[in-house]
């Protein structure tokens, strides 16, 4: 599951390297990275409320 | 809470005020902690674009010149190199939130309106701008007050040309106030600089601000949203002053209130009407029908010979209660009183040689407001 999240943030960021971006293509199943990258992205904007609640005290 | 990030906007606003106050090329410091927490974060995302800009055009520049092609230097073949990418795709990201935090936290304060001390209605007009003081029973119109002869060249411009008014708003320094703000025809936006307050008026909206003002002083300002051919005539200006000349203020503005309240029941004379109707016209009508009341067609009819005006006196205070459904004529029997309303229709029947020898009395008025 690692090599999957770790692939999502790469994807997030924008960032990712040719090998990894091969190995996933031919080795992953589709419906796993969807599934991550929505939890991933609901943590994300999760993470972005807590930061502007925090700030404006 | 005072939020650590505050040093910051502190250190930057301190080390700049002084040239900002000299500066009329940058905006304005402003005279409430709102203004000046903007102008501390304007100033804030500035110099971090400028040490950004200095780091990346200062290595473009030397790799431009250390490595050019005269002295040999070969450009390198590499498809990707992972880190270099992540580290230029995190740091812009790290700089944007830094800025967002202290950003998100101003916003936040700047929408506070709650716990206001003092509540005013902005209304938008087409162009002028109605302040009502709410719980107070005290109203008016606020009309630009720049001579006509000013506008059409013929004096010499002032020192505030197209930014003075008849009745300024008076605010207190120190207190909360609260605007609600509206408007009654099209979008106008409500805009001065040094309270840091840029808001739309919409028709069938309230949207909401406030202003707490450190400084006594004059504040000026002008819609800032196109709203007709005179949206250049409608100025703001906002008079602070220390609380308790604000009280006096308030009591004297409240008394003549009373007092033109008395007035509606008593006989006027031809002469007092013209007096008075003169003053409304010029300030409120004479941006539109002109000041000799000789219009500027298609949109503004003169008023100076016109046969249905002479003839017709219901007609003509219809139109100036009810306005004119669909055209620029708004209705005014919101805006004015009944002793305005009686005095600009006498003076209108009267001047110009139109010599009707009407005089409409502001009792009438009031019981044609009131049906």
């Amino acid at each position: 599951m690692w090599p999957v999240v770790k692939s999502v943030l790469a994807a997030l960021l924008g960032v990712q390297n040719d090998r990894q971006r091969q190995h996933d293509f031919s080795t992953g199943k589709p419906a796993v990275f969807i599934i991550v990258a929505v939890l991933v992205t609901l943590i994300f904007v999760l993470l972005l409320a807590g930061i502007a609640i925090f700030a404006a005290g | 809470m005072r939020l650590p990030w505050r040093w910051l906007l502190s250190v930057t606003s301190a080390a700049t005020l002084s040239q900002a106050h000299a500066s009329s090329w940058n905006m304005p410091v402003g005279v409430t902690d709102i203004s000046r927490d903007i102008f501390g974060l304007h100033m804030t995302i500035f110099w971090v674009c400028v040490v950004i800009g200095v780091i990346v055009f200062g290595v473009m520049f030397y790799s431009l010149f250390r490595y050019r092609h005269s002295k040999g230097a070969k450009a390198a073949q590499f498809h990707e190199h992972t880190s270099v990418e992540v580290l230029w795709t995190a740091i812009p990201i790290l700089i944007l939130v830094g800025m967002a935090v202290p950003a998100t936290a101003t916003l936040k304060n700047m929408y506070d309106t709650s716990e206001a001390d003092l509540d005013i209605m902005i209304t938008g007009q087409q162009w002028r701008w109605r302040y009502e003081y709410l719980g107070e029973d005290v109203a008016f119109t606020s009309n630009l007050s720049t001579s006509r002869e000013q506008i059409r060249g013929e004096a010499e411009r002032g020192e505030h040309y197209l930014l003075d008014v008849d009745e300024p708003l008076v605010l207190p320094i120190n207190r909360k106030v609260r605007f609600l703000m509206t408007s009654d025809d099209v979008i106008h936006s409500w805009w001065v600089p040094e309270l840091a307050v840029k808001q739309d008026t919409i028709p069938g909206f309230i949207n909401e601000n406030w202003v707490q003002i450190n400084e006594p002083g004059i504040y000026r300002g002008q819609c800032a949203e196109l709203c007709g051919v005179n949206h250049g005539f409608m100025p703001i200006v906002v008079h602070a002053m220390e609380e308790a000349d604000y009280e006096i203020w308030l009591a004297e503005r409240k008394e003549a209130a009373e007092q033109e309240a008395m007035g509606v029941d008593r006989e006027w004379a031809l002469e007092e009407l013209m007096a008075r109707g003169e003053t409304v016209y010029q300030s409120i009508c004479s941006s539109c029908h002109q000041s000799e009341g000789q219009g500027a067609m298609p949109a503004f009819p003169a008023l100076a010979g016109n046969e249905q005006l002479i003839d017709d006196l219901d007609w003509h205070l219809d139109r100036i209660i009810n306005g004119v459904s669909g055209a620029a004529m708004p209705a005014f029997r919101s805006t004015l009183n009944p002793v305005e309303i009686a005095s600009v229709v006498t003076y209108t029947r009267n001047a110009w040689g139109n010599d009707t020898g009407d005089v409409v009395q502001p009792a009438a008025v009031a019981e044609l407001i009131t049906q």
